[in-house]
């Protein structure tokens, strides 16, 4: 594990208040007081409280760690996998932070989580990892390996995991290397073309999302 | 996928096998969940919703269990259920008020114009009589909720429904309010029914404040984007809401925004 970094005394004094919190809504109040520093020193101190089962606080954490950023992603990817809830919550976390790190996590979890509002999560942060800052030769196998997941995905039995891979698929094309790759291009074609079709797609607003992101599709 | 081990000639074997009603429970889920187009799955159905017997709270109540969840599946299985919509007005006249709440969900998803009498009779007491607490249980004398919601969801709009539908608001429990708010709202589309629903969106309760994003969502009110989106309650049923004001609603905010606002929530 990294050393700690130096922190402030203020950020020390709101992690204290956390570790005293005894009620429901201490918790969910020193877990937002916290969580508005945006400082990478309450990393740690955020990703305990999503395994305390209080899903108001664990709200508050995510949003937290998703403003302290990259910083934060160790110590989500240090997290035990047994637990379950934390884990859950940390996709979410990962998925809105972005960070490359984070592309295991979210591919196992959109192919095999249980939960539907974990795997929605997963498919979105698939479609938005900021990937501009790597090497240029090491993009298009990350970018593929999102896609791929997220096409295997269209399968999925929950609409609203469906819809995110919709919008998970748009934004993976809109943020891909440029000239995206002939196949890529045709694999997002017709993954969105599947999930626009009523002969495969039973849900009206998925169909709407996906036909909306095929007509951006052409812009790119 | 997860949970589903079981697949349709598995699902309508279990249903069959009228020895173990537990096996028969799941079935019937099974057959509703998945939308079953067999031909056998509505004959099967409307039997297991035969197959019960007076309520026993002292026993078991295994096969009323099983006959309100084939009345739930049912209601999934349009066009192909509506050869059972004689059952499911029987099943809405049994004593058992559970089975009468799965009939009359099941009635109002099929959108029978011939559950609205008799439902609007099982109302007519008011909040008074329908609405009433029964004595020894937490529940009311009639499933307010599925009625209000069924009449709602049918959509025959008479002056005569209105009038049975508008007394609920004044019920004693927001859940109430929030069902009759809904049905008034779907009928008559006037924007007076929107406004008890918005407020019951900032209710103390997250149980009220779940009720009233469904309800607006049913309703399809797309003025109300904004106010469900803001709500403290999980994305997953912001997201359920939503879908609601873009499949069953017109006007502004138009669909780009609205799924934009989805998007926001994933």
């Amino acid at each position: 594990m990294n050393s700690a970094p130096a922190t402030s005394a203020a950020t020390d004094g709101l992690i204290a208040d956390l570790e005293r919190a005894s009620s429901t809504i201490e918790l969910l109040q020193a877990t937002a007081a916290l969580a508005r520093t945006a400082d990478p020193a309450a990393a740690a101190a955020l990703v305990q409280v999503l395994g305390f089962n209080n899903p108001g606080a664990a709200v508050a954490a995510v949003d937290g760690l998703i403003a302290i950023g990259p910083a934060a992603v160790d110590q989500l990817l240090q997290l035990d996998p047994r637990n379950y809830g934390a884990r859950a919550w940390a996709v979410r976390a990962l998925a809105g932070i972005g960070d490359v790190r984070g592309l295991d996590l979210l591919v196992e979890a959109l192919l095999t989580d249980v939960g539907p509002s974990v795997r929605r999560a997963a498919a979105k942060g698939l479609g938005c990892l900021r990937l501009q800052a790597l090497p240029a030769d090491e993009r298009p196998a990350i970018e593929q390996r999102c896609l791929e997941a997220l096409v295997e995905a269209v399968s999925d039995g929950e609409w609203v995991v469906r819809y995110a891979v919709a919008v998970g698929l748009e934004g993976l094309a809109k943020g891909s290397a440029w000239p995206i790759e002939h196949s890529s291009r045709g694999c997002t074609c017709a993954a969105l073309g599947r999930l626009s079709d009523a002969a495969h797609e039973d849900t009206p607003v998925v169909r709407l999302r996906a036909a909306l992101a095929l007509q951006r599709l052409p812009s790119f | 996928m997860a949970g589903e081990p079981i697949n349709e000639d598995e699902a309508l074997a279990r249903l069959r096998d009228s020895d173990d009603p537990s096996m028969q429970y799941y079935g019937a889920w099974w057959l509703g969940r998945n939308r079953s187009q067999h031909p056998e799955a509505v004959p099967l159905l409307i039997e297991a919703l035969q197959q019960r017997r007076p309520r026993d709270p002292g026993a078991g109540v295994e096969e009323n269990a099983v006959a309100r969840n084939a009345a739930r599946a049912l209601g999934k299985l349009a066009p192909a259920a509506l050869a059972a919509v004689p059952e499911l007005l029987a099943a809405l006249a049994d004593a058992d008020d559970g089975l009468r709440e799965a009939a009359a969900r099941a009635l109002g998803d099929l959108r029978a114009p011939e559950a609205v009498a008799p439902i609007c009779m099982r109302l007519a007491g008011g909040p008074a009589v329908a609405g009433a607490r029964q004595s020894a249980s937490p529940r009311l004398m009639e499933p307010c909720e599925a009625l209000l919601e069924a009449l709602g969801d049918i959509g025959a709009a008479t002056p005569e429904v209105l009038g049975v539908i508008e007394p609920f608001m004044a019920h004693d429990w927001p859940l109430i309010r929030s069902a009759a708010a809904r049905a008034l709202l779907q009928l008559s589309g006037e924007p007076r029914w929107a406004q008890p629903l918005l407020e019951l969106l900032n209710d103390s309760q997250l149980q009220v404040r779940r009720a009233a994003l469904m309800d607006l969502g049913a309703a399809g009110w797309r003025p109300a984007a904004a106010a469900i989106s803001a709500t403290l309650a999980e994305n997953s049923l912001k997201l359920i809401a939503l879908r609601g004001l873009i499949e069953n609603g017109r006007g502004e905010p138009a669909d780009e925004a609205l799924l934009q606002t989805m998007d926001d929530l994933l």
